[in-house]
């Protein structure tokens, strides 16, 4: 039988399942784990090993194992992505009002105080960074800050999930729903995935099915505020520097590990029709799905093979995120 | 006294011996399950196409639902103990 526990930590709802023997203390350690990563990663906590290496711009910083290897990997997505990706972005998150935390501006009603500065400064590259691998340490270039968010978010979901695996033999774990399962339920059903209508997120779309792997999704309708007359939302474009302009309202990607799919989702949904050749001409492990202004699903040739046919549309799953 | 003893003796005795016996009676002229049985069978029964060969199963390739694959491969949909997960951002 799949146990569960649910609760909150990254400013989202974390959601973790096991079955086994062993599944409550492996749920129990894995809490404790992506809270303990919570105060590491986090922009928003001034104690995390995150803020303080913002603090220290222009300087070489020793760096944990962890957040080299989340600094390496936001490198290569940099690069995979020609730039779309980019974990740079924070100043220009700050400019448009994103300089505390989403429940902290849902509490001030969703409003988002205007820049105190005229015009928006301007910041380096994010290869500008200079990245000691053999010593772990880090220096990032003047006036940079950067903001590990999603793929944050993604890389504790793969480090969580392989740590549940270690006491039950099928798990799942979901942050703000970047799931990733492994393992099979040994009742023989797949996983199951309510993917929420952008609209409307009490609907669901449709349900998607999984027997073991990632899935991860991007929305321009979840994180936003308004800042003066403007609506903004938290999906920064780094070629204009302001909220995106999409095509889509979201994008989901299944993949065999978060951190890809909550990457790639990103982009996806960033790059829009124009770049997703560009962006998927080497990644053929990605599927994705998505949705546009009207509700329609299109995606990848083979992205019907995760969805339900039976699934009826417009269903509303009411369980509150 | 004794008379009383006697009296009741036989009257218990004479009233078991007609019970008994009444019952007998009453199970012997009661319709048999049997019986109800066989008039039913003798309504016609519904007649059955004969089943298609099973290759015919494996290999259709169509909407109609006889020519579908006997062992589907499309999984198993539910909506139970680990139908809580949901994505669409966060």
């Amino acid at each position: 039988m799949i146990q569960s526990i649910e609760f909150r930590s990254m400013n989202t709802t974390i959601m973790l399942a096991a079955e086994g023997p062993r599944a409550i203390d492996g749920m129990q350690a894995t809490k404790m784990f992506i809270e303990e990563c919570e105060q590491r990663f986090s922009r928003f906590l001034p104690a995390s090993e995150l803020s303080a290496l913002n603090r220290s711009a222009g300087e070489w910083v020793t760096v944990s194992s962890d957040l080299m290897d989340m600094l390496q990997l936001s490198m290569n997505y940099y690069f995979e992505t020609k730039g779309i990706f980019d974990p740079s972005i924070l100043t220009e998150l700050k400019w448009i009002g994103y300089d505390r935390s989403m429940d902290d501006i849902r509490i001030n009603n969703g409003r988002a105080p205007l820049p105190r500065a005229s015009k928006r400064a301007s910041r380096p590259a994010f290869h500008e960074i200079n990245l000691d691998l053999t010593n772990c340490r880090v220096r990032l270039p003047y006036s940079m800050e950067i903001d590990l968010g999603g793929i944050a978010k993604g890389w504790i979901v793969d480090k969580a999930a392989h740590m549940l695996h270690l006491y039950a033999p099928a798990c799942g774990v979901s942050a703000g729903g970047d799931i990733l399962f492994i393992g099979h339920p040994e009742d023989g059903f797949d996983w199951d995935v309510f993917l929420e209508d952008p609209r409307d997120s009490m609907q669901m779309l449709c349900q998607l099915h999984l027997s073991s792997g990632a899935v991860a999704t991007s929305s321009v309708m979840k994180r936003t505020w308004s800042q003066g007359e403007k609506v903004r939302h938290h999906l920064i474009d780094p070629r204009t520097g302001e909220s995106a302009r999409t095509d889509w309202l979201s994008v989901t990607v299944v993949t065999p590990d978060a951190i890809t799919a909550e990457v790639y989702a990103k982009v996806i949904l960033i790059g829009g029709e124009g770049e997703l050749s560009n962006l998927l001409r080497n990644r053929q492990d990605i599927t994705f799905i998505a949705v546009d202004p009207n509700g329609n699903l299109l995606g990848s040739p083979n992205h019907k093979d995760f969805i339900y046919e039976s699934t009826d549309t417009n269903l509303s799953i009411g369980v509150p995120h | 006294m004794k008379l009383v003893k006697i009296g009741l003796r036989v009257w218990i005795t004479i009233a078991s011996v007609f019970s008994f016996v009444g019952g007998w009676i009453m199970l012997v002229h009661a319709p048999k399950p049997y019986q109800s049985f066989q008039q039913d069978a003798n309504t016609a029964l519904p007649t059955l196409e004969p089943l298609p060969p099973l290759s015919q199963f494996v290999f259709g390739d169509d909407n109609n639902f006889q020519n579908q694959p006997m062992f589907n491969t499309q999984p198993r949909q539910r909506f139970g103990s680990n139908s809580f997960f949901r994505t669409g951002g966060s």
